[in-house]
């Protein structure tokens, strides 16, 4: 992250109500150029509402979110998606009737800003940009196979793929951890460490810490839609509240004596 | 074994025309969960326009057709553009947009009605003559209708499945969210498939009413034998659909040649509830809704 630049996300009292339920309250934070911010919390605590209000499908009560200094706080999901943010979601989300490949291409060629041209086929630059995603995730071997036959893990990387073949320059990641085995985290977790290698502003929730505090260059801690931490990933250990009201002391001894065995997992 | 081949003959070309008016129905309530009611009343429009530019204005079949097309079109847009997308961000879409469409479907039939009148009119697109093979004749005009419908069913396979626009229909009706995400405009493809669905209607009400002549009402009757097929294939499955329909035509037939012709609906109807009782998601659907 290189501190000269603005950030690429601003989000300035961000809040989102359902009638009287407020899911996210007040919530201010940005996200640099290169980054990868982890967000965590107890469930309920509004991380994935505030996916939702990121990416467009459930606009901001209240509040501004601002991605390279332009305003789409209302703008559609669409338009959301072109302007750089790309997602992937907790459950799996792909199009299941679609081979690998069919589902890649959905994001390079509609991912990509509003060309009206009523291309029939690919053009060369999608089709480079599908070969690239499908790489990038490991699946490229796999592409004619229809995504509905595919095992958890590699569901997972596919709608990886498919976000990354929009070529975002932001990239939000809903728990994509979330059930898989200890062997398979690390394989998701290399494939983020390509992912942000490439430059890509990463932003991702998720429950397990081993993987949170593997990646993230900062993390924040979300409770009740407020944010309760913001700082290292070896700080969260030492933060009362935290501990308190989401790790508790057993999960907390064993991430600081995980945090103590080295920074760096071998990737 | 002419007579087989007789009931063959026919039993395809009921099939083909069932085919014909289903594919539009299933495609539009595959991408938006839209059962259109109005599929009906833009068969008769079809038909109709055909026989004015023909008849009237003394143009070509392949005119008429061609008008047939593009007023079925543009009355699709129509329909997205004034009445299903107002109503896409409501609660309980489907069932709003289910009898929102009724209401257009009567509009347009007054309008029908309005425009040539309530009398029986022929449909002037009419191929004479036949061939005629061993013992068995094949009216050019059974060939028209099997040959349109293969190359509505071979146009919409192929922009399905192998085009830009048919990728973004797929992933819309699969995972509407999703394919938002990923930059697909849903708006312009819901347009779309409606366009295409309503150019189906017109075309086929066309063929339909090459046999059976035209009346302001003569659409009530092919769409219901459209949504029958449509629940047996599997609601919104485009290919199972045609497949469904072919076979329920030769079915048809069949039936018609052994117990008469009033027993065909009838028994078309048992089989759709025998249909409801052992597979309630439809002959090609799955349990989960998987769509096109």
């Amino acid at each position: 992250m290189t501190t000269t630049d603005p950030p690429l996300l601003v989000c300035d009292s961000v809040a989102k109500s359902f009638g009287s339920l407020t899911a996210v309250r007040q919530l201010s934070f940005t996200a640099g150029r290169g980054e990868i911010l982890g967000v965590g919390g107890p469930n309920g605590a509004g991380k994935t509402t505030l996916f939702e209000v990121m990416s467009g499908l459930n606009p901001a009560t209240s509040g501004r979110v601002l991605l390279e200094g332009r305003d789409i706080t209302h703008a559609s999901p669409e338009a959301i998606c072109h302007a750089g943010i790309a997602r992937t979601f907790q459950l799996n989300a792909c199009f299941d009737s679609l081979t690998v490949r069919e589902n890649v291409e959905v994001g390079a060629i509609f991912g990509r800003s509003g060309r009206m041209l009523p291309n029939l086929r690919p053009s060369p630059e999608m089709q480079q940009a599908t070969d690239d995603a499908l790489d990038l995730v490991g699946l490229s071997a796999r592409q004619g196979l229809v995504a509905g036959s595919l095992p958890v893990l590699d569901r997972k990387l596919l709608m990886v793929a498919g976000a990354m073949a929009t070529r975002p320059k932001l990239l939000l990641m809903d728990e994509p951890v979330g059930g898989l085995t200890h062997a398979e985290t690390d394989l998701m977790m290399a494939t983020v460490r390509r992912i942000a290698a490439t430059g890509v502003t990463i932003i991702l929730i998720e429950h397990v810490m081993r993987f949170l505090v593997a990646l993230s260059d900062r993390v924040m801690i979300l409770h009740h839609g407020e944010r309760i931490y913001e700082g290292s990933a070896a700080g969260l250990v030492q933060d009362r509240r935290v501990i308190d009201v989401y790790l508790g002391e057993g999960a907390s001894a064993r991430l600081a004596a995980l945090l103590r065995e080295g920074r760096h997992e071998p990737a | 074994m002419d007579v087989v081949l007789q009931i063959l003959v026919s039993g395809l070309t009921i099939g083909a025309m069932y085919a014909a008016s289903t594919i539009g129905l299933a495609l539009v309530y595959g991408a938006l969960n839209m059962l259109n009611m109005a599929q009906g009343a833009l068969l008769a429009f079809g038909g109709y326009v055909c026989m004015y530019v023909m008849d009237s204005l003394g143009l070509p079949a392949p005119l008429g057709l061609l008008a047939a097309l593009v007023t079925g079109g543009v009355l699709g847009l129509a329909i997205y553009a004034l009445v299903t997308r107002p109503m896409l961000g409501s609660a309980n879409f489907e069932t709003q947009i289910f009898i929102a469409t009724i209401g257009v479907g009567s509009v347009l039939q007054s309008a029908v009605l309005h425009l040539f009148g309530p009398q029986p009119k022929a449909q002037p697109l009419q191929i004479p003559g036949g061939l005629t093979l061993g013992g068995v004749t094949l009216p050019w005009q059974n060939v028209l209708i099997m040959g349109v419908t293969a190359l509505m069913l071979a146009g919409v396979a192929w922009l399905l499945g192998r085009t830009r626009a048919g990728l973004a229909i797929r992933a819309t009706a699969q995972n509407r969210v999703a394919a938002q995400l990923m930059g697909i405009r849903i708006g312009r493809v819901y347009a779309q498939v409606l366009m295409l669905s309503g150019a189906l209607a017109a075309v086929s009400g066309v063929m339909v009413s090459s046999l059976s002549g035209l009346l302001p009402t003569m659409g009530a009757d092919p769409m219901l034998k459209a949504f029958v097929i449509c629940v047996v294939a599997g609601l919104g499955n485009v290919p199972g659909a045609a497949l469904a329909a072919l076979v329920l035509g030769v079915l048809e037939a069949v039936i018609q040649y052994l117990f008469g012709v009033q027993y065909a609906f009838a028994i078309l109807l048992a089989l759709v509830i025998a249909v409801l009782i052992w597979r309630p998601y439809g002959l090609f659907g799955t349990r989960q809704v998987v769509r096109l």
